[in-house]
């Protein structure tokens, strides 16, 4: 957003909106990244923080969605100020939902705790986040810059996570097979699982979404999924 | 704030016409050019330093109302105004009301740039000189330089301020004339369709200085452009028939207007 407008106002217009979507992604990093080290510190405050934060992700995303709503009707945007527009609108909407699954995780980490989990062979959830955190942190950069090459980057490390999340899927669910007390516990450790596995889907959407608004297309080629968790009976 | 159940016009308005720190009331106004009444009875206070929109397809009588608040309806014989309109709480019709100094405090201006045939310096000198606002020829300058500067057009004429006004582009002539309104420390600046001569990009910076002047003075702008009153204007007014249909926030008005008139002219469906 360097060339400045005209109309001064419809820059601080844009600037209000690029701040608000900044601070809802910082926070829903925020809450994922502390999700998931609650995970492995199973520090109940902590839990309940993330809970509770999450009406925060709500209120910033409505607040975006207002200010949008509002350039669109009272600006007329147009080229690259309407994708700008559209895309904050979408990608907002996408991490006021990654909050819902930090919530999520945090809610079956409680249960969890009260299961008197411990950490299972084969099944790394704080890796598996941390991935995530590190794809989530390179997709804000990729928007902040409008660094397309990054967002595809991002957008293909997806991958990782897909498989991750298979090896993990099987794992769980055989031990499952072996020990059948575990299976509460193993449902909840496949629904963590799972809840990362998109929230790093979201992420790509989020890094498609960057690509869209420097470039004015959307990526042609089809992203490469590798979950098969849908696919495979475990044996 | 009045009380709402005084005017009778307000039966037909939607919205909030009154505003707190009003500085024009209008009160149950009808305008007539002959017989034909061209504004209904219309209710509405204009705040302090508000930028207001007066939006409306054409002959809805927006243009008619405008003139009314520093009287250029007085030189049209036809034309009877009735019911009340004050600033700060002083009756603009009152017969002991001189038009002159009421025109300083409520500038205008029009549809076409209209400089004088005199130079730049002279053009916003004018004002000032025939009010008697400036104490030398220093103090001139000064008020010109100034005017010049919060019309956003100091930087492109300061070095040729002895040229003629009419020289100059059609939106910089159009800066001049409002250098010129803002030169006798106007309260309220009426704007009767300022853009509609001049190209987009000259209608942006004179949409953007009206944005900037609305931090200190009344603005009225009457538009034929609804992008435009949704651009410049905090609060936009609906005129139908001569009638006000509804005045509200333009935040509101351009995303949730309350009456099906509003929703049909600011979708295109009528107009």
């Amino acid at each position: 957003m360097e060339n400045k407008h005209i109309h001064s106002s419809f820059d601080n217009d844009l600037n209000k909106l690029n701040n608000n979507l900044l601070k809802l992604g910082n926070t829903a990093h925020e809450q994922f990244d502390n999700c998931i080290n609650n995970f492995g510190t199973r520090n109940l405050e902590e839990i309940e923080k993330v809970v509770g934060g999450d009406t925060i992700l709500d209120d910033l995303d409505d607040k975006v969605q207002k200010l949008g709503f509002e350039i669109i009707a009272l600006r007329a945007p147009q080229a690259a100020d309407l994708r700008r527009i559209i895309v904050a609108l979408k990608i907002a909407t996408i991490f006021e939902r990654i909050g819902d699954y930090s919530r999520n995780i945090s809610n079956r980490t409680k249960l969890l705790i009260e299961l008197n989990y411990s950490d299972l062979p084969g099944v790394y959830i704080g890796k598996m986040g941390q991935k995530t955190l590190t794809m989530m942190e390179d997709v804000i950069e990729s928007y902040v810059n409008e660094d397309d090459k990054l967002a595809v980057k991002v957008r293909n490390s997806d991958v990782k996570i897909d498989k991750m999340h298979t090896e993990y899927y099987l794992e769980i669910i055989s031990h499952m097979q072996r020990k059948k007390n575990f299976a509460p516990t193993g449902a909840h450790l496949l629904f963590i699982a799972k809840n990362i596995e998109r929230v790093a889907d979201y992420v790509t959407d989020i890094a498609e979404q960057v690509y869209f608004l420097v470039n004015g297309n959307v990526l042609s080629d089809h992203r490469p999924k590798a979950d098969e968790t849908s696919l495979k009976i475990p044996e | 704030m009045s009380n709402i159940n005084d005017f009778k016009s307000l039966e037909l308005t939607v919205g909030d016409v009154f505003s707190k720190n009003a500085r024009i009331k209008a009160r149950n106004v009808n305008v007539f050019y002959g017989n034909n009444k061209a504004i209904d009875n219309v209710t509405i206070d204009i705040g302090s330093k508000e930028v207001i929109s007066f939006i409306g397809p054409s002959g809805c009588g927006k243009s008619t109302f405008l003139r009314c608040f520093n009287r250029m309806n007085d030189t049209i014989d036809s034309c009877v105004v009735q019911g009340e309109i004050s600033i700060d709480d002083e009756n603009i019709y009152d017969k002991k009301i001189d038009v002159v100094p009421l025109r300083a405090r409520i500038g205008m201006v029009f549809q076409k740039p209209n400089p004088f045939p005199k130079s730049i310096y002279d053009n916003v000198a004018y004002g000032p000189r025939i009010h008697g606002l400036s104490e030398n020829k220093e103090h001139l300058d000064v008020i010109v330089e100034e005017s010049l500067k919060r019309a956003g057009l100091w930087q492109e004429v300061s070095d040729r301020l002895q040229s003629p006004g009419t020289g100059l582009s059609g939106g910089q002539q159009q800066r001049l004339c409002i250098a010129r309104a803002i030169a006798v420390s106007p309260e309220v600046i009426l704007m009767d369709e300022p853009c509609s001569a001049l190209d987009p990009i000259a209608t942006a910076r004179i949409e953007d200085l009206i944005h900037e002047l609305g931090n200190d003075y009344s603005i009225v702008i009457v538009t034929h452009s609804m992008q435009q009153a949704a651009r410049v204007s905090k609060r936009t007014a609906y005129f139908h028939l001569g009638k006000l249909i509804e005045v509200g926030k333009t935040k509101e008005i351009f995303t949730r207007p309350q009456h099906h008139q509003t929703e049909a002219y600011i979708s295109g469906k009528i107009g």
